[in-house]
């Protein structure tokens, strides 16, 4: 009769263990973010003189207005809504059709084709960004909104993820629907896209992620200030610290540009967890 | 709405692999036919052919006298029920029984009508607003039921829908589909490889083997004369009992000899046979247990199944083929007790080794 009594007291302890992880692991990640939130507060001269004057009173909203009325950092947050958003749509799109097609329909050279697919896989960006720079020059697409989101469309992943989704989905439905005299597109659009909902939204979160945490074509794309994405416009800043107020401006800069990527995590925190756990996936 | 349907000569290949070899049937309208066999035998195979789902090789199908092989599916006017039900998931009830009708550009008010009527039929207004994730496998069950009479079709197509139910659950829908097929008087076809279900349902049953049509014929025709060894064997629980036989044909009616000496008088006429070396078939219920060296032959009881309202007996004989016979529900009978077996002649049959039938004459 011992045993269990020893066996639950020693699951407590072993969840305790694992609470002191978790509460330990929880303030390394919150501690930068109070921290940037504690220097966007304070004077800049202030933490020129004193670094630790942000543990002190008093606080101030002057970074967040000298931010709202002189920075750049609005203009930022919008090319990279525009450029992460355009792109995250234009994957799904084109990842979705794609991958109806190489799941659903029978075509010559289909499994070439889609072997050719899965080696953009194994092309890193490094290896073609010369010839894509040379290219988009010569199309004159650099500092272009298009310029900076057709890249990212070859997305190699999101056809691979969606062909597999897809391809795990009864035909029973298709011929169902096929039964129920749904045209080809009605039987994708109303009976099998909606089915893969949980996929798009892996696919979505990475993508749109990926776009906005993207620094090197945009880099090399946009060399114009009012086509920067912030992690160029951020970049930018930061190097040039001495022509910036301070470090308590560039902080109150980086809560703005952090605040959209947080209400993307607030409204898709659940498919978030999903993704990141493969579960969407099976 | 019912149908005739007319299937002429048709072949179907996946590849290289054959899978209906020049197969030739006419359904009656209003029939319930069941399609019985084994897997691979090719009656999912031809059930899709005629939904439209497989292509036809060569051939042709036929509905109400117009050919529809060359049709999309949607346009045969038939409607299907997926072993699997196939139930759009993320839609409710009301919108996967109303996909097929907007499809057709059908209005709102007719659609409505068409669905209450269907629900109410199979007793399922309340289940309307759930979707198929939120319904039991019985429910998800009338859902796509349901989902095909609201089209009214010309026939039902049914691909092994109960296969998917717990035993009470599928003797219970089972009757229903009886009920229903009584009710709305359509032709359908069913598919299965349990005999229960196409004893039970069936007008006539088409029992497939092998790429062919063994036979087709009522419940009972299958049963009681079944046209080769195949059907004999594979329609009835337990399966009939075969002994290798010679005949004596010197009689009007043919006498089987087994190994051992035993023999059993049939009543075959010994006209009708041309060779001296048969199967001889009889079924468990029309082998007696009697007291031994009372019957045709004994033997010693290998093991027992109590079955409520009869006792199945497996009997060892003396050269060590194993015969099921049948007892009353509260048999005396036990393991390793000596019986005997009293055959009976005029229910026994005869299968060559071609595995061609012959049976005594039709009272």
């Amino acid at each position: 009769m011992s045993a269990p009594a020893i066996s639950i007291k020693g699951r407590a302890f072993g969840d305790r263990v694992l609470l002191a992880l978790v509460i330990l692991l929880s303030i390394a990640m919150i501690a930068p973010v109070l921290w940037v939130i504690g220097l966007s507060l304070k004077d800049n001269a202030e933490l020129m003189a004193d670094p630790n004057s942000v543990f002190r009173l008093p606080y101030t909203l002057r970074n967040y207005f000298n931010t709202i009325g002189t920075s750049s950092v609005f203009l930022w947050v919008l090319n990279s809504i525009i450029v992460s958003g355009g792109l995250t749509l234009g994957t799904l799109v084109l990842s979705s059709l794609a991958g109806y097609g190489f799941a659903r329909l029978n075509f010559p050279g289909k499994n070439i084709l889609f072997v050719i697919v899965l080696f953009g896989l194994a092309v890193p960006e490094q290896a073609v960004l010369v010839a894509r720079h040379q290219i988009f020059s010569i199309l004159k697409f650099h500092n272009t909104y298009h310029g900076l989101i057709l890249p990212g469309l070859s997305a190699s992943f999101g056809v691979f993820l969606m062909t597999q989704y897809f391809k795990a989905i009864p035909k029973e439905l298709d011929e169902a629907a096929m039964l129920d005299n749904a045209s080809r597109f009605r039987t994708f659009w109303k009976v099998l896209l909606p089915l893969t909902v949980p996929a798009q939204a892996t696919l979505g979160i990475f993508t749109f992620l990926g776009a906005w945490n993207d620094y090197l074509w945009p880099l090399i794309s946009a060399t114009r200030k009012d086509m920067y994405t912030l992690t160029v416009g951020m970049a930018s800043t930061q190097t040039n610290f001495a022509q910036s107020e301070g470090i308590g401006f560039l902080m109150a800069q980086a809560v703005f540009a952090g605040a959209p990527i947080l209400i993307v995590y607030l409204f898709f925190q659940k498919y978030i967890v999903t993704a990141v756990s493969g579960a969407a996936v099976r | 709405m019912t149908a005739d349907i007319e299937i002429r000569n048709v072949n179907k290949h996946f590849g290289a692999m054959s899978v209906l070899e020049d197969l030739s049937l006419s359904i009656k309208a209003r029939e319930f036919i069941v399609f019985l066999g084994p897997s691979g035998c090719g009656k999912s195979t031809l059930l899709r052919m005629i939904a439209g789902l497989e292509t036809v090789d060569s051939g042709e199908i036929a509905i109400n006298r117009e050919r529809i092989d060359h049709l999309p599916p949607g346009k045969r006017g038939i409607a299907m029920v997926f072993q699997s039900y196939a139930l759009y998931p993320h839609m409710t009830v009301r919108d996967n029984m109303a996909f097929g009708l907007e499809n057709i550009g059908m209005s709102r008010e007719v659609i409505d009508a068409r669905i209450n009527e269907a629900a109410r039929i199979l007793e399922m207004p309340h289940l309307l607003e759930r979707k198929p994730g939120q319904l039991s496998g019985g429910q998800r069950q009338r859902v796509a039921i349901g989902r095909a009479i609201v089209k009214e079709p010309k026939a039902f197509l049914f691909d092994e829908p109960l296969s998917n139910l717990d035993a009470a659950l599928r003797t219970r829908t089972r009757l229903e589909l009886a009920q229903l097929h009584q009710r709305l008087q359509s032709t359908m076809i069913f598919v299965t490889h349990d005999q229960v279900e196409a004893m039970t349902l069936a007008d006539r049953i088409v029992v497939m083997n092998n790429r062919r049509i063994e036979q087709i014929g009522s419940p009972m025709e299958i049963y009681e004369r079944p046209a080769t060894k195949f059907v004999a064997g594979f329609v009835g629980a337990p399966a009939m009992n075969f002994i290798d036989a010679t005949l004596d044909r010197s009689s009007g009616n043919a006498t089987a000899r087994f190994s051992d000496g035993i023999s059993v008088r049939t009543a075959i006429s010994s006209d009708l046979l041309a060779d001296d070396k048969y199967s001889f078939g009889i079924r468990s219920e029309d082998v007696r247990i009697v007291p031994p060296g009372q019957g045709n032959a004994d033997g010693v009881v290998d093991v027992l199944e109590r079955l409520g309202e009869r006792t199945l007996i497996y009997i060892r004989l003396g050269d060590g083929q194993q015969i099921v016979g049948s007892d009353v529900g509260n048999s005396r009978v036990a393991v390793g007790h000596k019986v005997g077996l009293a055959f009976d002649g005029q229910k026994s049959h005869l299968f060559s080794a071609a595995g061609r039938a012959w049976h005594a004459r039709e009272a």
